[in-house]
């Protein structure tokens, strides 16, 4: 049976609308993590909200949730993968929306914020996944300035913003702008397999 | 002492999400704008959803179309979320095709004269003053002035147009085609209907690794103190949203400009 992170559900307790948090999570508990933070925004806070899905496709992600018995139907998913492969984009599914290719920065921001004026549920959050997704097409610099905009658009508009990064994947300049601009952090970064 | 009150002039609120907060409150009354962009730059939407939410607080509005048959237009923009068909049949919104217009002023040939501007004039000045717009889009400026040969006849149609229609209190979005590519392009086609503006939207696309990006500048608004930086635009099914563009991803692959 999957386990869930209950510590992180612990920690999100403390957490503000106004809130950004940066979670860092390995390679190898990615998964987890991202589960272990979504489920008790959706569950326990009953907040809905916008996933934008830079490291796998929407689809992929939506089929992983419903594996482990979790329904993500009023989940929005703004998918960046799957534009980049043809034939990836053919999908029944309501809930997920295409950016054309994640250096499209400025267009994943207002995607988000329109899909967010479309929702009737009165708390919400915008989970990015994920930083190093971003970064593999991006500029150090304009990431940079990106996740500025980014935490800050949310935060005026009280919508929590969750930021998951692979450290030791993320570009210094960036992972320290992070640790700047977040208000808190879940760290499962450091896991070390021998 | 008190100091003096700042004359603040009335305001035409677009309505569009982010526009208003870039002209600090909207369009003042009465001006005419010129909104020049590249193909597929999302003049057409942009100027339809001025003229919806015009529509939504009660003012009358027209759209004369010289570039696609008015049927096609709405065809295309029924599309979006915000446009309701109902706004066309109650006569909120009233489309007409410039060919029909042409027709009725028996002007259907290659070129103007100064009698034919003129008319021209007369003509839509008449149904803005007959209807009571309040609102007013011309799509395209370009196409209609295509018929026009000179310059100074251009220029005198544009002015005499745009000064009657602010005695009557109608704000106007003139479209202009642009192809250019480069910084040193003009914002109109012919050169002169940027002088003639009171203000100038323009809209195109920067390229970034193959990808287009659509954005809107704000480069003159008379009567208004505005940002003049460049913003990214998207099309989106509730209408056109708006965020700055991001420093470092404003001036694309090569340099700044203004299409593709």
């Amino acid at each position: 049976m999957f386990e869930l992170d209950q510590r992180i559900a612990e920690q999100l307790t403390e957490v503000a609308l106004s809130s950004s948090v940066q979670v860092r999570c390995g390679n190898s508990n990615a998964f987890m993590v991202t589960a272990s933070t979504m489920v008790p925004l959706m569950q326990m806070f009953e907040m809905g909200g916008v996933y934008i899905s830079g490291s796998r496709s929407a689809m992929e992600m939506i089929e992983a949730f419903e594996t482990i018995g979790i329904d993500v139907s009023n989940i929005q998913f703004i998918d960046l993968v799957s534009s980049g492969v043809l034939g990836g984009t053919t999908t029944t599914r309501k809930n997920i929306h295409y950016v054309d290719s994640p250096i499209m920065l400025e267009s994943i921001l207002l995607r988000s914020l329109y899909l967010l004026r479309t929702t009737t549920l009165e708390r919400n959050f915008v989970i990015l996944d994920s930083v190093n997704a971003l970064a593999i097409y991006n500029d150090d610099r304009m990431l940079a300035e990106y996740l500025h905009t980014f935490i800050n658009t949310f935060r005026q508009r009280e919508v929590l913003s969750v930021i998951l990064n692979v450290p030791d994947q993320t570009p210094p300049l960036v992972l320290s702008n992070l640790d700047l601009y977040c208000t808190d952090l879940i760290d499962r970064g450091q896991v070390v397999i021998h | 002492m008190q100091p003096a009150a700042v004359y603040t002039r009335d305001r035409c609120i677009t309505g569009i999400h982010g526009l208003d907060e870039i002209l600090r409150g909207g369009i003042p009354y009465g001006s005419t704008v010129l909104a020049s962009g590249t193909c597929g730059s999302g003049k057409t939407t942009l100027a339809m959803e001025f003229l919806v939410r015009g529509a939504i607080a009660g003012e009358a509005c027209a759209h004369f179309t010289a570039t696609e048959p008015s049927v096609k237009l709405l065809e295309n923009i029924r599309q979006f979320e915000f446009f309701d068909m109902n706004m066309v049949d109650t006569g909120l919104i009233n489309v007409f095709d410039m060919d029909v217009l042409y027709s009725w002023l028996g002007l259907e040939k290659s070129s103007f004269d100064l009698d034919d501007v003129h008319a021209l004039i007369k003509a839509i000045v008449d149904i803005v003053n007959t209807i009571g717009v309040t609102r007013l889009v011309i799509d395209s400026v370009t196409t209609l002035c295509y018929k026009i040969k000179s310059e100074q006849l251009i220029r005198d149609f544009l002015f005499t147009l745009g000064k009657k229609l602010s005695t009557l209190g109608c704000t106007t979005i003139l479209i202009s085609e642009i192809t250019s590519a480069t910084e040193n392009a003009h914002w109109s086609s012919f050169g002169v209907e940027e002088a003639i503006a009171d203000g100038i939207v323009v809209m195109g696309d920067v390229e970034r690794m193959g990808h287009l990006l659509r954005f809107l500048q704000v480069v003159k608004m008379r009567g208004t103190s505005h940002s003049r930086a460049k913003h990214a635009i998207e099309l989106t099914p509730i209408g056109v949203m708006l965020t700055p563009m991001l420093k470092w991803g404003a001036q694309g692959d090569t340099k700044s400009r203004w299409g593709a």
